[in-house]
Parts: structure tokens; sequence; C-alpha cells
């Protein structure tokens, strides 16, 4: 008996001798995936949070004054910091969309069985959307981590880097990036919904974000942005709205347009028209008032911004914002012609009439939301539009023109509002006073998690303040 | 007189026994304790009437039976049975109850030991503790009975329970106590997600180591410190909780022993834990959003606008006081389906039943019935208990029922096979729903409410026509959908969970004596469930129309074999050694689908309704497991002094192939100095101290990143890295612990106490931590840290009366734990466990105490005071990191007092916590809203505070002005951006202190005297009236219990929606056959 037991025992302690290896490897996810899926799920992310209005998203629309809150006003006061609204948009564009951009380029660099001109083509595309996307952080935060960011447990605590030297080096990366693009050949064809693997449509959204890129940044470094715009002009910008740089929102959750989720799904009714938008756009007679705005009110009426609102008593958004598949919209024909025409007038480019690319950049706008060119050519025979009439300063035009024409692209609304200064009719919420912030603050975390590079970023930006301004805004006083 | 009064006792018994039953032989002996003859001891023969004493000298005579028992009582000793055999004397040696000499509890692995042995602190209670005045989850039962254990229940009907010894010694790891039963271990994973434990949404499902059934319980030991726990391996280093069922007795000549137990309690909600509503205003926010405070419309025609209460909006800021004589259009006017109330204006008054009226009787009963029984071969139990629960919400039950079964049976004289089974089946319907939510009444009624809303009005517009009539319409009655909050009744009835529950545990066993030094054991154990969880948001609610359905099975195995020795190798000398094996496998999945953008129709709640067609459900799986091998040796000599030492390594599946080995050890012993004092007030002192380290493996697939698939679009997958950047470089967490203990019984065990003093320090320990996202990732799991734990334990008992009929017992149990996180991985002097809305969060601090609560401060002048603004408001940080406090207590206690008088005892529970933080998020929006008692009446100038500053309203802060001197500014009160609540506000103003005084439990419990069941039939019948939760003596936060959480977990110290407590009354019967 004894024996029987000690071999039992023995045979217990051997047997359990189990490898373990694969238990660590969880085998409902993969742990390989093309570089494709990547890409088409970036796309979405960017589009989705370029898009959306939830204030758990980005609060443009709201910087921008085209609509303000009806109950819950704290980010109409320009609150950023009750939701961490910096911090939510921050951690989205790092983790969510250039990780996953990052790790297709890795992956298609380490794939020997692409042929090289498509992977040439890939990693152009790839880097354009790249560059797009740390564009639109340097111009929200100014100073953020760059050179040493996307390291995973390789560098926890990434320096920030100076804002104007990132947007030297992104100038760089769009070149880097064209080049890369062959003109034929295929990228990253059917998975790529915004243009189809069209590397030339590719080529002319890089010239474009150049184009962008050179006004943004002209009152900062005049030189390389001449040189950069004539660049850009003459490799070739877009030359019509089939050149839009596109999203195709599906009719079906969770593939929709963002903003359909905010005022449709969700059955609340967080938003309605502001006062400054209305105001400005309701003595022109424009023709995109019936389809940015509903008529559930006799007339068009605003409400003040910033200020809490029944939503009963104010214009609501336009039914169109109201379905589920509206496209979204990062960069469009009419902008191109917009920044065409403030080239223009800086000086960048010379040619031909700013006037000529303002009334281009108006009726596309028209067109775009519906209006024919008749529509357009009534509208901009008003004095209260037509370029020679319709303001003091060049800036004072194209601002408000332009400011109409990007209704509901709270981020770019805002952006060239910071560069322009106009309209120059933005109120001042009542309940906190504040003047439009020129940043988000960043992440409530970050001083804790990142603290001596978030305080040496901090100082250098003049504060992490909302006040502080980003390297390229250098002109205007703010509301 | 108490021997006098014995004296005539024992005569009278003496005389009974004597002339009733004459014939039998005649038992006689002497009973004495280590002092000496005991007088008074009764002598029974059980099962019958047939019962004397023992004398002045401790002699007795009794008439039995072969066979019969005979059972030896004495108040404060141990009861002794003896079976009458051959011989005519049967001399008894009686013990004290409480920590005798000899008493054997259950350590580690189930291996039994003299308790006078053991070199680190346990702590033992019967099963009367958590069965007398029982709880659905047993565990809540143990607050306050065992000094240095933190439970806390996070407060809603069938919610987790948060069990912490010794304080948190892990970061992110669970710190929660390994639930052992029988030797299985249980698991106790709750399965609450992320957005749940944050605050977000979702129900508590609870912790699954409620399913243990009170009633089985025969004794509950708490093993505290690493040299307690080390041999269990890596899953027992936050302490373990060894639970004894009951088990089948030796009953021969007796039959089936039958027990039968029924309670019934009824729980009423606390209204000290709820909120108090001011009575002079109603809805709206501020004059200037809605000047005149009402919309006026002109909707009859007649030429006149209406009022129109501002139904779209939620809050009580309205302008205009309450006045019975002013006419206006409130919620019940604008439904055509309420005919009575339809298009009629009604007066502008307070709610008559405002939203306490929500809460409702609940009901729990206990059944239960148990049979046992045995012989000299082996022993049964079978129990089957059924609870009924019914919550203080409407539309909430749980239904559990419990099967347990135990064997043993002696196959041979050296071999003993026994089993253990439980079948346990839980169906719960309309938990509570928690968080920042839609289907959390409490969100709504303690931070948004409407106070001219009448409840009572909208449960009978509910039941009238099943739909969601809202106060809270999205367009006063032009679009009449709820827009932020649902009629609570629909909300209730509607938007229902429902789950169930099946699970098994038990083990089978083999013991075989080679000799009589030494014998070998094997046993497997099962723990396994699988359950569902139904999840259903009816059409026409505020959220998206959703029914999901979440599958989720776990399986535990474990198979251990031991080598156990024990022998006395010289006459002083004995050694007891345990050698084995423990091989662990767990499996785990969880599957949960739903319908997609809503459902059509109606109340049908199956995926097929969706919408739009469903996406993938989300899978998780896992696979783990453990193979350890262990060693124990224990030396005892002259049983005076033993040493211990355990050595054990374990080979974890979850670290790195290549270095997944880890050991640790402990070393423990024990001094009984008293063997050395001759002393007749001493009888137990005993000095231990112990060493240990201890290892924590790493949790399931956190080494190597695998990528989510999300949903395709256009026709194209997607996918991407995942949100936390696992790490393949990940090791064991390691804790060191040394303890030291002072045990000391005394007069006659009338007086005695266990001390314990530890220091843990707990380093390496596995985190995801929160990074910049500029890394590219949310998280990062890392070795990162190090958390060092001090403390105090002290249990203290006494029996400051004692006689024949009356008895005082008194325990004392206090402990106080200070924790330090000491480190953190790379720099980093913060982790962030957790944020939440209202901008706080807790965290893990270098140089602070675990559980730190962050957020906006007060700014103090140099003079100590609180800095106003000249809007009359605090001035607030603008960090949102300044230390508001952990959530950790600064000590915590109990006090028991029970009492005896013949067969009448009664018994309570005092239980307290002296500090931890907690915040409020209800008070937070909730004085912003103007709900609450505080944000109306009158000022110190004695005038409205809600009229403006120019009327002598607002209100006057305690603090100074920027240079120091008093406060003059009023702060206004006349609209929601008002001085108290969130938008001007500091979080620490929002922070409370957790403390609490609490009369837990109190029962009174009668016995009928035994000689009215002549028959014998019956052996014990008592009634009892009982009381849980009965009075909050003592707490500072307003309209809340200080206990109440989201979830078990390191995440605590925040309140959102939080539900009230109850106070439970009941009684219940004990019938033994």
């Amino acid at each position: 008996m004894k024996k029987i037991i000690l071999i039992a025992l023995l045979i217990g302690i051997t047997s359990s001798c189990e490898d373990f290896e694969g238990w660590n490897v969880d085998d409902k996810n993969p742990s390989a995936v093309p570089a494709s899926y990547l890409i088409t799920n970036a796309q979405k992310d960017l589009f989705t949070r370029m898009t959306s209005t939830s204030v758990n998203y980005n609060i443009f629309k709201l910087f921008s004054q085209n609509w303000t809150e009806t109950q819950y006003t704290d980010e109409a006061n320009y609150d950023i910091r009750g939701r961490d609204i910096g911090g939510g948009f921050f951690t989205f564009f790092y983790r969510d969309i250039l990780n996953d951009l990052n790790e297709a380029k890795r992956i298609i660099n380490e794939d020997a069985f692409i042929d090289a001109t498509t992977k040439s083509n890939q990693l152009g595309v790839i880097e354009l959307l790249s560059v797009y996307c740390w564009h639109v952080l340097v111009d929200t935060y100014g100073n953020i981590p760059y050179t040493q960011a996307l390291q995973g447990v390789d560098n926890l605590l990434p320096v920030y880097d100076d804002d104007a030297e990132i947007y030297a080096d992104l100038f760089a990366r769009v070149d880097a990036a064209l080049s890369q693009l062959n003109g034929g050949g295929s990228s990253f064809d059917a998975a790529d919904l915004i243009y189809n693997g069209s590397t030339s449509k590719w080529s002319k959204f890089g010239n474009s974000l150049k184009l962008k890129m050179a006004v943004r940044t002209a009152d900062f470094d005049a030189d390389r942005s001449t040189t950069a715009a004539a660049e850009a002009v003459s490799a070739g910008v877009f030359e019509s709205k089939s050149d839009n740089a596109a999203f195709p929102f599906e009719v079906t959750p969770p593939n929709t347009n963002p903003i359909w989720v905010s005022l449709v799904q969700s059955g609340r009714n967080d938003f309605v028209l502001a006062n400054t938008f209305v105001d400005l756009i309701v003595p022109l007679n424009d023709p995109r008032s019936s389809v940015y705005m509903a008529d559930n009110k006799d007339s068009y009426i605003g409400a003040p911004y910033g200020q809490g609102s029944s939503y009963t008593d104010y214009t609501h958004i336009g039914e169109l914002w109201h379905t589920e598949n509206l496209e979204g919209l990062i960069m469009s024909y009419s902008e191109v012609q917009f920044l065409l025409a403030e080239a223009t007038e800086r000086g960048l480019i010379s040619g031909e009439d700013a006037e000529m690319y303002y009334n281009e950049a108006v009726s596309a706008s028209i067109m775009y939301w519906g209006g024919s060119q008749g529509d357009a050519n009534t509208y901009l025979a008003q004095a209260s539009v037509a370029y020679a009439t319709a303001g003091g300063t060049w800036q004072e035009v194209i601002g408000n023109q332009k400011y109409i024409s990007l209704y509901g692209r709270g981020f770019e609304s805002w952006s060239t509002w910071r560069l322009l200064d106009f309209p120059n009719t933005m109120s001042r919420p009542e309940i906190s006073g504040e003047a439009v912030p020129r940043r988000y603050l960043y992440g409530n975390d970050d001083a804790g998690i990142n603290g001596d590079n978030y305080d040496a970023a901090s100082a250098a930006m003049g504060g992490d303040l909302k006040s502080s301004r980003v390297f390229w805004d250098i002109n205007g006083q703010g509301n | 007189m108490k021997t006098k009064l014995s004296g005539i006792m024992t005569l009278f018994l003496a005389f009974v026994v004597q002339f009733t039953f004459a014939q039998e032989r005649t038992i006689t002996g002497t009973v004495s304790d280590e002092s000496g003859p005991l007088p008074g001891v009764s002598v029974l023969i059980e099962g019958t009437t047939t019962g004397t004493e023992t004398d002045f000298d401790g002699n007795y005579a009794i008439n039995a039976n072969n066979g019969d028992n005979i059972r030896f009582s004495f108040v404060g000793m141990s009861t002794v049975s003896r079976t009458v055999g051959d011989n005519n004397v049967i001399n008894i040696t009686m013990v004290s109850e409480e920590n005798t000499l000899d008493e054997v509890v259950v350590t580690a692995l189930g291996i039994k030991r003299e308790k006078k042995s053991l070199g680190y602190s346990t702590q033992e209670v019967k099963g009367d503790a958590v069965n007398t005045v029982k709880d659905p989850n047993f565990v809540n039962s143990l607050s306050g009975k065992i000094a240095g254990i933190d439970v806390k229940s996070s407060g809603t009907m069938g919610g987790s329970t948060n069990v912490i010894i010794r304080g948190y010694s892990s970061l992110y790891n669970s710190n929660q106590a390994l639930f052992v039963v029988d030797g299985v271990p249980i698991s106790n994973l709750n399965s609450n997600d992320a957005n749940q434990t944050n605050g977000i949404d979702g129900y508590d499902y609870g912790n699954a180591a409620q399913d243990i059934n009170p009633d089985d319980i025969a004794s509950i030991n708490v093993l505290k410190g690493g040299a307690a726990t080390a041999l269990y391996g890596s899953r027992a280093a936050n302490g373990v909780v060894v639970i004894t069922t009951k088990k089948g007795v030796d009953r021969s000549n007796r039959g089936i022993g039958i027990t039968i137990n029924s309670s019934v309690t009824f729980n009423k909600y606390n209204k000290e834990t709820f909120a108090e509503f001011q009575k002079e205003y109603g809805a709206g926010y501020y004059d200037g959003f809605h000047p005149g405070g009402f919309y006026f419309e002109d909707q009859n025609g007649d030429g006149t606008d209406e009022r129109y209460v501002l139904s779209d909006w939620d809050g009580s800021f309205g302008t205009v006081p309450f006045d019975e004589n002013l006419l206006v259009h409130q919620w019940d006017s604008f439904y055509p389906e309420l005919p009575e109330t339809f298009g009629k204006a009604t007066p502008w008054v307070a709610g008559k039943n405002d939203p306490s009226s929500v809460f409702e009787t609940g009901v729990t009963m206990f059944n239960s019935v148990a049979l046992d029984g045995g012989n000299e071969k082996g022993a049964f139990r079978l129990g089957y208990t059924n609870l009924n629960q019914k919550g203080i919400m409407p539309n909430s039950e749980i239904i559990r029922d419990n099967v347990d079964f135990s064997a043993t049976y002696k196959l041979t004289d050296k071999l003993t096979a026994a089993a253990s089974a439980t079948y346990v089946k839980t169906k719960g319907k309309g938990r509570f729903g928690t968080g920042y939510d839609s289907q959390n009444f409490m969100q709504t009624s303690k931070q948004w409410w409407q106070t001219n809303v009448d409840v009572k009005q909208q449960k009978d517009a509910y039941f009238a026509t099943r739909d969601n009539i809202t106060w809270n319409t999205s367009y006063i009655n032009h679009d009449l959908h709820a827009i932020y909050h649902d009629n609570v009744y629909f909300m209730r009835y509607e938007n229902f969970e429902t789950d169930l529950r099946n699970r098994v545990f038990g083990n089978v066993s083999l013991n075989y004596d080679i000799n009589d030094w030494l014998s070998v054991y094997g046993r497997v154990t099962l723990d396994t469930y699988s359950g569902n969880q139904e999840e259903r948001i009816n059409n026409n609610s505020t959220a998206v129309s959703q029914y999901s359905i979440a599958n989720e099975s776990f399986t535990e195995n474990n198979y251990d074999l031991m080598l156990n020795f024990n022998k006395d190798l010289t006459e002083n000398l004995n050694l007891t050694a345990v050698l084995g094996t423990n091989i662990m496998r767990q499996r785990y999945s969880r599957m949960r689908s739903s319908t997609n953008g809503g459902i059509n129709v109606d109340g049908l709640w199956s995926l097929s309704n969706s919408k739009n067609p469903i996406l993938a459900p989300t899978q998780r799986e896992y696979l783990m497991g453990v193979d350890g091998y262990y060693a124990n040796v224990s030396l005892g000599f002259a049983n005076m002094l033993f040493l211990e030492g355990s050595w054990r390594t374990d080979i974890a599946s979850t670290l790195p192939t290549d270095d997944n080995k880890y050991n640790y050890y402990g070393v423990s012993g024990s001094f009984l100095f008293s063997e050395l004092i001759d002393s007749n007030w001493l009888s137990l002192g005993k000095l231990r101290v112990g060493y240990a380290k201890t290892g924590n493996a790493a949790r399931p697939l956190t080494l190597y990143n695998t990528y989510d698939l999300n949903t395709p679009i256009g026709g194209q997958a997607t996918g991407s890295l995942p949100n936390t950047n696992n790490n393949s470089a990940l090791t064991n967490e390691e804790s060191n612990e040394t303890e030291i203990g002072l045990e000391m019984s005394m007069f006659k065990n009338r007086l005695g106490f266990d001390v314990s003093l530890y220091d843990k320090s707990s380093t390496d320990l596995l985190t995801p931590v929160t990074v910049t996202p500029a890394i590219g990732y949310g998280a990062q799991w890392l070795n990162a840290g190090e958390i060092q734990n001090k403390g105090i334990e002290v249990a203290l008992y006494g029996s400051p009366i004692r006689t024949e009929n009356f008895e005082w017992k008194v325990t004392v149990n206090w402990s106080k734990n200070e924790s330090e996180v000491i480190s953190l991985a790379n720099g980093l002097d913060n982790l962030q466990l957790g944020s939440f809305q209202g901008g706080v969060s807790v965290n893990a601090t270098v140089g602070e105490p675990y559980g730190m609560i962050r957020g906006t401060n007060y700014v103090y002048h140099d003079n100590g005071q609180k800095i106003i603004k000249d809007n009359g408001a605090y001035q607030v940080t603008t960090s949102h990191d300044e230390n508001l406090g952990t959530f950790q207590a600064d000590w915590k206690g109990g006090l028991n007092n029970s009492f005896r008088y013949k067969n009448l005892s009664f018994s309570f529970l005092i239980d307290m916590q002296k500090g931890g933080k907690v915040f409020s998020l209800d008070t937070w929006y909730g004085m912003g809203t103007g709900l609450y008692k505080e944000t109306a009446g009158l000022n110190e100038l004695g005038n409205p505070k809600r009229n403006s500053i120019a009327d002598g309203g607002g209100i006057l802060l305690d603090g100074v002005d920027v240079n120091g001197n008093p406060n003059t500014t009023r702060a206004r009160m006349d609209y929601y951006a008002n001085a108290l609540g969130w938008t001007k506000a500091a979080n620490s103003q929002h922070i409370y202190d957790a403390g609490y005084i609490k009369l837990r439990e109190v029962a009174l419990a009668y016995t009928l005297p035994q000689h009215l069941f002549a028959n014998n039939f019956i052996q014990e019948l008592t009634f009892s009236l009982i009381g849980r939760n009965v009075w909050i003596i003592d707490k500072s936060i307003p309209y809340s219990d200080p206990e109440a959480g989201l979830s078990s977990g390191n995440i605590q110290g925040y309140q959102s929606g939080a539900y009230p407590t109850t106070k439970d009354y009941g009684f219940s019967v004990k019938l033994q056959f």
C-alpha cells in the first residue's frame, strides 16, 4: 500500500508539469491582421472624431459658435476640465488613430511580398493621413509629444516638442509622402474608404493639405509658406467636389454619422443654432439657410450663445444633419478655393484674382449643399456678399463667408477664425464670460502621468491655458 | 450564591430524575477543569429530558442505557459528549469555550491545527455569527465581527461586497480575500464591467461568494497574514476566509436529525440615507433662461397665454415659489391618455409624494431544512435552503435555492472517503441600475429631480397606460417623448434585467492512514458556474431601446495530494509536517450579444428583434493554471514552544513561460509562556512571531497583444491595436510580511485578548499603468510600484457576569491599517485607479495612502481659512490633482454584547468606522439643481435664500477674503450656478467623511425549555426577533449611507446615484428534531 501511494504521489507531481506555452495568447482575437484593417479603422475613427458633436468627442462646434447647448451649458461656457475634453481628444488621436497608422506602416514595411510600387503608395497614403492628424493635434494644443511619441513601453515619458518645429517636419513629411505616391498602381483599393485607393486623389489631398498648412503658417514664416503654396498649386490641388476628402457613413449603427447619434438616436435635444451664426447668415438671404437650419420657428432665431436655452424656443439644426449616412468631410474643394483666395491675398501665390477664387469657393459650397450656380450667382451679387463690398478687409470678407461655408465643421471653422479673426461677432457666454479659447487644455491627467514634460510644455506655451496660443496664431485680439 | 443555587438545583433535578427513571444502570464520575472539580455542570442524556448536575465536588450520577450519549455542559466551557459503553465511570475534563488550549482550527489547505501552536493570527467565528441574523450575502455579516477585515456592501439588492484583509496591498490586481469552503477555493469574481465599477451605468451583479448559504456554515476562520496563507499560493496573498460547513454527526441510536429554520425580515429604506427635498420651488434653472419661470403659450385659443411647466428641464431652481392659487399646466395635462387631467391646469405646489414613495417594503425570507445522521462508520448532512428576496425598488426580486450535501465514510479502519457538493441556483430580476444612467432612479431623484412632481401620480399614469408617461417631456405638450428621465415605474417594469446562475461546487477526497503517524490525502475539487444576464430597454425610453444577453461560465478544478506526518519524536518533541502538490486549472468564458440601434416590436426580448443587423458578440475566454508544490514542517516542544516553516513553489501559466516559476516561504513560532507561570489567573499566554514572503501571478492574457476586430464598414474589415499595451516581461508580485502577536486568556477565560501587529510590503505590483496616451496606448502593463501596509488588530473578549442563569459576554474587535504607496514605475508619482464624472479620480499616489481621492480643492489663506471670491463662492484650485483624502478608514471596530438569562438571550452588535472619504456626485449635482433642503428656506438674515442678493437673499459662506478678513460677501442662491453646486463648488465641498457608528445587529432569542417536549421528538425550538442595520447612530455624509458604493473592487470612495440602505426587522424560528 505504501508503495502504491508513493507511486501515486510521484505520478501526481510529474503529471502536473504541463507546458503552459500558448496559454497567454488570446485566441479569440487575431495576433496578426493585414495593414488595410488598420487603415480602414483609422479612417473611420478620424472622421468620426472630427465630425461628431458629442461633448465627449469634441466641442469645436461650440468654439465656432455654430451651435449652442440648451440645458447643460458647461461646454458652451468653455469648461474643458469637467469632461476632460482635452484629454479625450488627445487620447483618441494618439491611441486610436496614430498608433494604428504607425502599426500599419510597420506591417507594410515588414511585408516582403508586396510589390515595390504598391508598398510605396501605401506608405505615402499612411503618411498623408498621419500628417493630417499631427496638424490637427498641433493646431489644437500647440506643443505636443511628437519625436518621442508612439514608442509604447520603450518611452513612457515622451517630451513635448515645439509646435513650430513639428510643423517644419510635417512640411517635409508631406513632400516625402507626395514623392512616394507614384501616380499609378494600387494602394489600399477598396479598404480606402476616402479615395478608393486612388493615388492621384491622394496627391491632390496632399497638395491641398500643404496649401492649407502654408496659409495657416504664413504669419509665422512667409518665405516657407510662399514656396510651399506655389509647389502645392503647381502640383495640383482639389479641382472639384469629387476630390473632397469625404467619408461614407452608413445607415446602420455603429457606422452612422456621429451627429445623427447625438441628435436623433440619443433622443436628447442638446443643441440649437447659436445666435452668433444665425445673426450672421440671416441678413444675407443665404440659399444654404434651409439646409443648415430647420424651420421650426416662424423665423430663424438663434439662442444666445452659451446661455441655457429652451430647445423649443430656438431654431433647430437642419434636417440633413438628422440623417444617418450624411457624409463626413475633413477637406473640401470649396475650402481649398478659399485657401487659394487667402494665399493670393497674402501674396503667397499670384496669377489669379482672389475674387475669382472667392466666388468659386462660395459657389462650390452652395452647390455642395444642394444649391445651383444660379443661386450662387444671385447670392454673390448682393453687396453684402460680393467680394468688393462685403467687408472692410479681405480677412473680413473671406472670414465671414468661409465661416458660413464651414458650418458644422467645427475644427476648421474655429481654426480659420483664430487665423483671420473673423467673423468678429463671436460672443462671450454669459455664465463664464470667457473668450473663445485659442487652444484646448492638455488632458486632466497629463500633469500627473507625464509631469516634468508637461510642466516644460506648459511653460513653453506660456501656461497650459485656454488663452495660450499656437505658434501660427499670431495676429488678432480674439473676441 | 452560585454554588448554593446550583446545589439546590442539583438536589431538585436529582430528585426528579431519580423519581422518573429508576430502572437504568447508574453512571457516575467527576467533572473538573484545569483548576479542579467543577460544580453545577449540567449532565443530560441527549435526546431525552433525563439530566442532573454535578455536586459541590464535581461528582454526578445519572441513569443511562448503553449507547446513550451523555452531554456535559457548563457555561463558558466547551460542551462534551460521551457515549455510554461498558464502563460505569465517566470522568470528564472540561476546557473553556474561547481560546481553549486545545482548540482546533482549520488552517490553510484545510489542515487542522491546534490554535495554540500557530505562530500567526487567525480569528474564528462560529456559524451563528452569520446565520442568526442572516444577510442574503453572508459576507456582510462579518463586518465588525473579526478584527482586521474590512467588509463593505455596495448597497443594492444582491449587490457585491468588498472584503479587504489588512489593507490594499496590490495596486490593480484583486485585493479581495480568497474564500475557501471545506478546502474548495470558491470563485468570488464579480462580472461587473468597467462602466459599472466607474459609475457610468450597468447593474451590480454581486460577487460570487454570496452563493454560500449562511445556514450551511458551521464556522468561519479568517487567516490574515502571509505566514498563515503561504501554503495556498498566489491567490491567498490577500488573506483567506476559511469556511467549514455543517456536517453530520454520529447519531447512533437516535435516527436522523432534522433542523428546520425559517426567517423573514422586512426591509424598510432608511430615511437618513435618502434625499430630503425642499418644498418651496419647482422646475427650472434660472430666470435668465426662462423669464417668468414658465412657458407661456395660448393653446386653448382663448387669447391669453397659459402657464406651462418647464417640463423639458429637470432641476428645481424655478423662480416662482409654490403657490396653490397659481394654476399651471403640468405634465399630467399633456397626455390625452389621462382624460381626467388632460388640458387642465393644477395648483403650483410641491409634489405630494416625493421620490421616497417609490421605495417599497422589501421582504427577505429564508426557509431551510437539513437532515443529518451518522454512526461510527460515517455521517452525512443534506440541507436545502430557499431564499426569496424582494427589494425596495418596484419589480425586483432574487430567488436562490441551495442544496448542500456532505458525507464521510470509513471504508476501512485506515481509509476514509469524504465528499461534498453544493448546488446553487440564483435567479435575479430587476436588480437596481447603478451609476450615472437613466436606469438608476437615484440619479434622477437625488441629482435632477423636479420637486413639483408627485411620484404617486406618475405611478398611476404608468399603470393606467403602461406607457412612458414622464414628467420630463421633450417639448412641453408638443413632443411627449421622455428627454432625460423616464417615468420611474415605466423604467422599473419595462426596462428590467433578469439573470440566472447555476453553480456547483464540492470535492471528493480519500484519506489513508499508513500508520499512526503518517497519512496520505488526495482531493479533487470543482467549482463551476454558468449563467446569463439579460438587460432590456423598451421602446419610448430615454435610452436607445436594447436587448442584450451575456453568457458567462467559469470552472475551476484543484487536484491536491498531501502526505501528512504527525509524530512525537520524543516525549516532549512533536513533529507535524505536510508535503504536497496542488494543481489548479481555471477556465472562463463570457459572450455578450445585443440588438443594434434599437428594437422593433415593443417588449419582445430577443436578438432577432434588432432594428438593425446585430453586431458580432463580444467574446472573452481564458485558461489559466498554477502548479504548486509545498512543504510545511511544524515542531512542538513540550506543548510550549512551536516552530513552523512552510515553503511553496508556483509555476503560473500567466507569466512568461521562460520565467514563470517563483518560490515563497513563511516561518513562524509561538511560545506559550503561560506554561512556565504557575498561576491561577492565567489560563493562556502566548507570544507569536511570523514572517512570510508570498507572491502573486499576473492576470490572464496580459503578456501579448492581439488586435481588436471592430465592426466592418463599407464591406471592409477593421482592426486596431488594443487600448492597453500588454507586456511579455512581467514577473510575479511579491509581498514580505512580518507579524507579531500576543494572546492571553485570564480568570478562567473570563477575560482574554489577542493583539497582532503586522508590517507588509508589496513590490513589483502588476499594474496596467495609466500612461500618457502619447505612447500610443492608454495603459501599459508593468511591474510597477510598492505599497506598504502596517497595522494593528485587537480582539478582546470578556464575561463581566457569568452565573448559572445569567451571562453577559462582550467582544471587541478593533483594527487600524495604515497604507502608503512607496513608489510607482518609471518615475510616475501617481497612478489613476479610476476617474469619474464630476472631475474626481481615485488614485495610488506616491507618499500617500492607497485610494487617494483627487480633484479640485478649496484655496486656503495663510491663516488657514478658506478663501472666498468676490462672488461669495469659494475659490477653487485650478488643479484637478489636489489630494482630498483616501477612501480607506482610519480604523474599524465592532462591539458585540450578548446576554443570556436562562433560555432567553439578547445580543447586539455596534459596528463602526472612523474616517475614510467619499465623494458624492449626488450632492455635487443636487445642490446645483436645487432639490435639496439646503438650497431653499431662510438664510441667517431671516430672508429666503433664493431672493436676490439685493433683496437680502443668498448665503454667507464661512471663510475669508483674499486679504484674510472674514467673509462678508453673500453668494447668490437664486440659480443653478450657485456656490454649492457643480458649477462653482470645489470637489472637496462634496467630499464627506465616511465614518459611521451603526447598530448593525440585534437579536432576541428564546429557546423553549426542553421539558415542554415530553416525547423527546422535538429537541430544540427557538424563536428569535432579529434586526439588521436598524440604526445609524452617527455619520456625516448627508442623504446617503457612507458605506454605499458602486461595486466590490479597488475603486471605492465614490457615490453616484447611491441607493438608500434598509433597516431590516424580522423573526426566525429554528426547530430541531
